[in-house]
C-alpha cells in the first residue's frame, strides 16, 4: 500500500480515474473538480451547486482539504479555466447509485431489532480489540461487506487498511498523520460517503447519537445570513430550517425563544409579544459572569428544536434526524439588563449507553475564542463529577471541538501532573482519569498527543515537557474565568421507567 | 520503517508512573511512545487531514496563536434596543422556569410585510368605521390557521380549505365585538394567501416526517419520532394496566356522582329558599291579619325560633374552589369537608392518650424484661444515702406496762439503749429515765437502729434523743460522747428535717440567703412549678421566699443544718 501517484490532493471527489478536459463557464457542471482561487491561492475545488444571480453565474465550491465552513459561492472570475477540469464519471456515479439502492434494500430485509443487537456487539468488540479510533467507520465497512458482495475485492482492500488502523503498531508507517493519503483511505471515504446513510439511520435508532453523514445535499449551506440579537452571523453549514428560507437573504432569530423568521415585519411583531428573557428552564449555576440553565428536550420541545436548528448552522456533525426528547440541554448565558443571552450550550443524553457526557457542544461564533468553550467543557465534567461517572464527548469531534477538548484536557492533566512531580509521587492513568472525571482513553490520548508518555529504563514514565509548563503558566495568567463547582445547584435528574418506556 | 530494539511492557492504566519534568531526565535516554501508535483524534477521518486542523495540530499544543479560520460574525445594524426593549431584573435566587415558548409568546401568528400592506389598505377602505388593529388581525389569523390545521391536516395534499362557517366557532373565543365585523373579509384574504401557497400553512414550518419514502433522504425532514422501546408484555403488566384503568374509571365515576350530587343539592337549596320565602310571606300575611284583627299575642310564631345553624357551614361549601384532585374524599351526604375537621382539643387529647398508652406499654415491657431477673449480687453498689436510710430507724415506743417502777432508779440514770430487733418484738420492759419529755420529744419519739458493723460488731444507732441536761458539764459528759466521734465515716447519716417544723423554720429564717438563690429568684417560681397550689408564681415578693417552699433540689444549702438539739448519733 504505497503512496498514491495522483497524490493526496485528490481529497475531493472520487479516486477513480476521471475524464479530464477543458471546460467553459457554461459547460462546467455539478460534480466537476476545478482549480479555484481561494485566499489568493489556486485550490482544487468540487462544484457542488450552480446558481444564477443578477451578477452572473455562481458556483458553490468545496475546497480540497478545507473545512466545509469555508465553502462558498464563487463567481466565474475566480475559476481557472486554463487548467483541465476533472469531469464527473457518469458510469461510476450511476453504478454507485444502483449499489446504494441495493444496499438499502438489503438493509431493509434484515429485521430491525436483530440488526441493532448485532451492530452493537460488533462495535463493542472492535473497539475493545484494538482501541479503534473510529468504530463507526469500522461498522460501516463491516456492513458494507454484506451489503455489496460484488465489490468484495475493493472492500477487502478497505477492510485491510482499516484493520491496520485498528491495530496500532503493525504497520506504523501508514498510520502517521500526513498530508498524503493512501488510496485505501480515499476509497474508504468514498465508500463511507455512499453507504453510510442507511447505517447512519440505523445507528441513530439505536444509540441516540447526533452525528450526521456529510454526503448529502445538506452539503450546501442553505442560509447565508442570520440576524441574532446584537449580531449578524454567517452560518457554516446546512440547517433544516423551512425550505423557503434558503431564498431569503437574511433570516431573523429571536435571541431568547430562538424562533426564526424570514420576514422582518413578522420578527418585529414577534418581538413585541415575546416575553422570554432567559432560557426556559431551571438555572443550575450562576456566578458574576455566566449562568447555566438545564432544559429538558421533552418539556421544552419547541425551544430545544429551535436551539438545535440554530446550532446546526455551526455544527457539521450534528443531525436533527430525530427529535430532541432524549436529551438534556445545558445552556450557558451571560446576563445584562436585557436578559440572559445565549453564549453556547452542550446537550447530553438522558441516558448514554456509551457513557458520553456531551452529545453536541457549541459556543456561538460571536462568543468564540474568549474562553467560553472551556467553561462549557469544564461544566460538563463538573456534572460528571457530581454524577460520579467518567465522561467523554460523543465522537466524532469537529476540528474546533478537538482543539478545545485537547486544550482543556492537557491543561488539567498538566496541572495535576505538576503536583505529582513536586511531591515526587507516582500516579496512575486511572488516578488522573478519576480525578478529572475523564475516561482513561482520553487521558492516554492526551498524554500521547503531548508526547508525555515515555519508555525509560524498562519503565513507563511521564515526562512533562518544559515548553508545556511555560505555556501553561502563560495561559494561567490569562485565564480568569473558571466554573466554581460550589455554585452548582444540581442533582442528576432521574427518569422513571415509564419515562423511558413511553418517553421516546 | 524503523523496528524497535526493545519490546515495551504493556502499559496498564493501573500502573503507577513516575512523573518527571523534562529537565529531570536525559532526553537521549528515553523514547517517546507517541510515534508508535496513532493518536485517536476523534475527528471524522475524512476531516482529519484538513489543512487548518493539521496546521494547528502539528504544533502539538505549542501554537496557541494558530487558529482555524471561521467566517467572522458582525455587529447587527438592526436597532437592538427597540427590538429587545424589555428590561430584565436579576433575581436573587436561581431562576426556576417551566413555561414553554408558546406560553411566553401568546399569539402565535406574526403578521408579515404582505399582511401589513393588506391591513393598511383594508383600514383605509373602511374610512370612518372602526379599524382593525394589528393585534386583532393576528388573533383572527391565528384562529384561521389553527382551525385549518386541526380540521384539514392534509390541506396541502387534498387542497381542501376550511369554509368560513367552521371558522366562526373559533372566533367566538375572541373579543367578538371587535373581531366579528372584520372576520369575513379577513377570511377572504386568508383564503387567498393560503391558495397562493398551495394551501400550506402561512408561516414557514419545519418539515416533519410524512411517512413516505421520500422522508428518508430529505435533509429538511427533521425531528422524527424515535421508535419506542418495546416493553415486554407480561401478565403482571397487564394486570397493572387493568388496575390503572379500573381505578381511572372509578374515579371518573366518582367525579360524575359528585357533580350529580351537587346538582341535587343546589336544587334542594333552591327549594328551601322558595319555602323560606313562602313562609315569610305567610307570616307577613299573618302579621297583617293579626294587626287588622287586633290579636295581641307575642310574635314568637313569626320568627324562626333558633337561628338555622346548618346554613353557616354550607356557605363555604359553595364557594370552595373545585377540588384540584380527583381523589378528594367525597362525602355521601354532601356536607362540607370542614365539618370533619378535627378539633385541636380532640387532637391534643388523642395525643396525650397515645403518649400515656405508650408510657404504660413501656413500663409493662420493662417489667416483662425484668420478670425473671434475680439480683444475685450482694450489696451491689455502695449504699444509697438519703432519707431511705432512715427507714431502718424505727421509733421506739414506750409502753407503760403494769409493772412496778424499777427499784433502782439511780441505776437508770444513764439510759442504755435497748435492742429493738423488730417493731413487732415485745417492747422493752425498761422504762427510760432521764429523758426529758418535752413537747418535741413527744412529737418525735426516739428512734433506734440496729446494724451489724465490721467484725460482726453489733451497733445500735439512736436518734431523736433529747439532749441530756447540760447543767453539770463535767468530765463524764466527755466520756459520754467518747464513742460518738465518727470513726466510721462511711456512714454519715442524714437527718430528716421536717421543713415545716417551727423550730427549723425559725432557725432557717435566720440564715441569710446564699447569693446563688438571690440571683435565681426569677427562676424559682418555675422551679416550684410542681407545687403550684402551695406557691402560685408571683405571689411572693422577691427575696421573701419561704425557705420551706424550696424545691427539693434547692434544699441543699440548708441540709447541713441539724436540728438544734444537735443529737449526734453514734457510728
Amino acid at each position: 500500500m504505497g503512496s498514491n501517484g495522483t497524490n493526496g490532493d485528490a481529497a475531493v471527489g472520487s479516486d477513480m480515474p476521471r475524464q479530464k478536459g477543458k471546460a467553459t463557464p457554461d459547460t462546467l457542471k455539478v460534480g466537476c473538480i476545478a482549480m479555484v482561487i481561494k485566499d489568493g491561492q489556486p485550490r482544487r475545488a468540487e462544484i457542488l451547486s450552480i446558481r444564477e444571480t443578477k451578477s452572473g453565474r455562481q458556483f458553490y465550491c468545496n475546497f480540497d482539504n478545507f473545512n466545509k465552513r469555508l465553502d462558498e459561492w464563487v463567481p466565474v472570475g475566480r475559476i481557472d479555466f486554463e487548467q483541465d477540469v476533472d469531469w464527473p464519471n457518469p458510469d461510476k456515479d450511476k453504478q454507485k447509485d444502483g449499489k446504494m439502492k441495493k444496499a438499502s434494500t438489503a438493509q431493509k430485509k434484515i429485521p430491525g431489532k436483530k440488526t441493532q443487537k448485532r451492530v452493537g456487539k460488533r462495535e463493542q468488540s472492535v473497539a475493545s480489540e484494538g482501541q479503534t479510533p473510529h468504530p463507526w467507520t469500522d461498522f460501516v465497512e463491516s456492513q458494507q461487506v454484506k451489503a455489496s458482495p460484488q465489490k468484495a475485492e475493493e472492500d477487502d482492500k478497505v477492510v485491510a487498511s482499516l484493520e491496520v488502523g485498528a491495530t496500532p503498531g503493525v504497520g506504523s508507517d501508514e498510520m502517521e498523520l500526513n498530508e498524503d493519503e493512501t488510496p485505501a483511505e480515499v476509497a474508504k471515504r468514498e465508500r463511507a460517503a455512499s453507504f453510510s446513510r442507511e447505517e447512519e439511520i440505523e445507528k441513530l435508532r439505536t444509540s441516540g447519537s447526533m452525528t450526521q453523514n456529510p454526503a448529502e445535499i445538506s452539503r450546501i449551506r442553505n442560509i447565508s445570513r442570520v440576524e441574532f440579537g446584537r449580531y449578524v452571523l454567517f452560518p457554516w453549514y446546512f440547517s433544516p430550517y423551512p425550505e423557503i428560507f434558503s431564498q431569503e437573504d437574511c433570516i431573523f432569530i429571536c435571541e431568547f425563544c430562538l424562533s426564526y423568521y424570514g420576514d422582518l415585519k413578522s420578527f418585529t411583531r414577534h418581538r413585541l409579544k415575546c416575553t422570554l428573557q432567559h432560557p426556559p428552564g431551571n438555572e443550575i449555576y450562576r456566578d458574576d459572569f455566566v449562568s447555566f440553565y438545564e432544559i429538558d428536550g421533552r418539556r421544552q420541545r419547541t425551544w430545544c428544536r429551535n436551539l438545535c436548528l440554530l446550532s446546526k448552522m455551526f455544527l457539521d456533525h450534528k443531525t436533527l434526524f430525530y427529535d430532541v426528547d432524549p436529551f438534556l440541554f445545558y445552556v450557558m448565558t451571560t446576563r445584562d439588563e436585557r436578559g440572559c443571552h445565549l453564549i453556547g450550550y452542550f446537550s447530553k443524553e438522558k441516558e448514554s449507553a456509551d457513557g458520553f457526557n456531551v452529545a453536541c457542544i457549541l459556543t456561538l461564533p460571536q462568543y468564540q475564542r474568549k474562553g467560553y468553550g472551556r467553561l462549557l467543557i469544564q461544566f460538563s465534567y463538573e456534572l460528571s463529577k457530581i454524577e460520579g461517572k467518567l465522561g467523554s464527548p460523543e465522537k466524532p469531534l469537529s476540528d474546533l471541538g478537538l482543539l478545545s477538548y485537547r486544550q482543556y484536557w492537557s491543561e488539567n492533566i498538566i496541572d495535576l501532573l505538576l503536583g505529582f512531580s513536586e511531591r515526587e509521587e507516582r500516579c496512575t492513568i486511572e488516578g488522573i482519569a478519576s480525578h478529572l472525571a475523564m475516561t482513561t482513553q482520553d487521558v492516554e490520548h492526551t498524554l500521547q498527543a503531548l508526547k508525555m508518555q515515555v519508555y525509560h529504563k524498562g519503565e513507563h514514565k511521564i515526562v512533562i515537557p518544559e515548553k508545556l509548563i511555560q505555556q501553561r503558566e502563560k495561559s494561567k495568567a490569562k485565564q480568569k474565568r473558571l466554573i466554581d463547582p460550589e455554585r452548582i445547584q444540581w442533582k442528576p435528574p432521574v427518569f422513571t421507567a415509564s419515562n423511558r418506556t413511553w418517553g421516546w | 520503517m524503523a523496528t524497535r530494539k526493545v519490546r515495551y511492557k504493556k502499559l496498564s492504566v493501573k500502573t503507577p508512573l513516575q512523573v518527571l519534568r523534562e529537565d529531570q531526565i536525559d532526553p537521549t535516554e528515553y523514547e517517546s511512545l507517541t510515534n508508535e501508535s496513532q493518536i485517536a483524534t476523534g475527528v471524522e477521518q475524512a476531516e482529519e487531514n484538513e489543512y487548518h486542523l493539521q496546521a494547528v495540530l502539528q504544533g502539538a499544543g505549542v501554537a496557541a496563536d494558530k487558529e482555524i479560520p471561521v467566517p467572522p460574525p458582525e455587529q447587527s445594524n438592526l436597532n437592538y434596543d427597540e427590538l429587545y426593549s424589555q428590561r430584565f431584573s436579576k433575581t436573587s435566587t436561581y431562576i426556576r422556569f417551566s413555561q414553554t415558548v408558546e406560553e411566553c409568546v401568546g399569539c402565535m401568528y406574526d403578521m408579515t410585510e404582505d399582511d401589513s400592506v393588506f391591513l393598511k389598505s383594508y383600514n383605509q377602505k373602511r374610512g370612518a368605521n372602526p379599524h382593525l388593529s394589528e393585534d386583532d388581525f393576528e388573533r383572527i389569523m391565528e384562529v384561521f390557521e389553527d382551525t385549518a390545521y386541526i380540521k384539514t391536516p392534509f390541506a396541502s395534499v387534498d387542497q381542501t380549505i376550511v369554509p368560513y362557517d367552521e371558522m366562526i366557532q373559533g372566533l367566538q373565543d375572541l373579543d367578538t365585538s371587535k373581531v366579528m365585523p372584520h372576520a369575513k373579509e379577513i377570511y377572504e384574504y386568508w383564503k387567498s394567501m393560503r391558495q397562493a401557497l398551495s394551501n400550506q400553512p402561512l408561516h414557514p414550518a419545519l418539515k416533519f416526517e410524512t411517512h413516505q419514502e421520500t422522508d428518508e433522504m430529505d435533509p429538511y425532514v427533521c425531528f422524527r419520532r424515535r421508535e419506542m422501546r418495546q416493553t415486554r408484555k407480561t401478565r403482571a403488566r397487564d394486570v397493572q394496566s387493568a388496575d390503572k384503568l379500573k381505578r381511572l374509571r372509578k374515579e371518573l365515576e366518582e367525579g360524575r356522582q359528585l357533580v350529580l350530587a351537587s346538582h341535587a343539592r343546589e336544587l334542594l337549596k333552591a327549594e328551601m329558599l322558595k319555602t323560606d320565602r313562602a313562609i315569610f310571606e305567610q307570616r307577613a300575611q299573618l302579621k297583617e291579619h293579626k294587626i287588622r284583627l287586633g290579636i295581641k299575642t307575642d310574635d314568637e310564631d313569626l320568627i324562626n325560633q333558633k337561628p338555622q345553624k346548618r346554613k353557616a357551614p354550607e356557605v363555604p361549601a359553595i364557594q370552595r374552589p373545585p377540588p384540584s384532585q380527583i381523589r378528594l374524599p367525597v362525602r355521601p351526604d354532601g356536607r362540607p369537608a370542614e365539618a370533619d375537621l378535627a378539633q385541636l382539643a380532640d387532637r391534643l387529647a388523642e395525643k396525650e392518650n397515645e403518649l400515656r398508652a405508650d408510657i404504660e406499654k413501656k413500663v409493662q415491657n420493662h417489667s416483662e424484661w425484668n420478670k425473671n431477673h434475680v439480683d444475685l449480687t450482694r450489696g451491689p453498689l455502695s449504699p444509697v444515702r438519703g432519707p431511705k436510710l432512715d427507714l431502718s430507724f424505727r421509733p421506739a415506743k414506750t409502753q407503760y406496762l403494769m409493772t412496778p417502777p424499777a427499784s433502782v432508779s439511780s441505776g437508770a440514770e444513764e439510759p442504755t439503749p435497748m435492742d429493738l430487733d423488730k417493731p413487732e418484738n415485745p417492747p422493752s420492759v425498761f422504762h427510760f429515765w432521764g429523758v426529758s419529755q418535752d413537747e418535741e420529744s413527744l412529737e418525735r419519739p426516739p428512734k433506734y437502729r440496729r446494724r451489724i458493723g465490721r467484725l460482726n460488731r453489733l451497733w445500735i444507732d439512736r436518734r431523736g434523743m433529747a439532749s441530756p441536761p447540760r447543767d453539770h458539764g463535767d468530765d463524764n459528759m466527755s466520756d459520754k460522747w467518747k464513742y460518738d466521734q465518727s470513726s466510721d465515716d462511711e456512714d454519715t447519716t442524714m437527718f430528716e428535717v421536717d421543713p415545716y417544723d417551727i423550730r427549723a423554720l425559725r432557725f432557717r429564717s435566720s440564715i441569710p440567703l446564699p447569693a446563688w438563690m438571690t440571683n435565681r429568684l426569677v427562676a424559682v417560681p418555675v422551679g416550684v412549678g410542681n407545687r403550684p397550689a402551695i406557691l402560685p408564681p408571683g405571689a411572693l415578693p422577691p427575696g421573701a421566699l419561704p425557705p420551706g417552699a424550696l424545691p427539693p433540689g434547692a434544699q441543699h444549702p440548708n441540709q447541713g443544718v441539724r436540728p438544734p438539739s444537735r443529737q449526734q448519733t453514734g457510728g
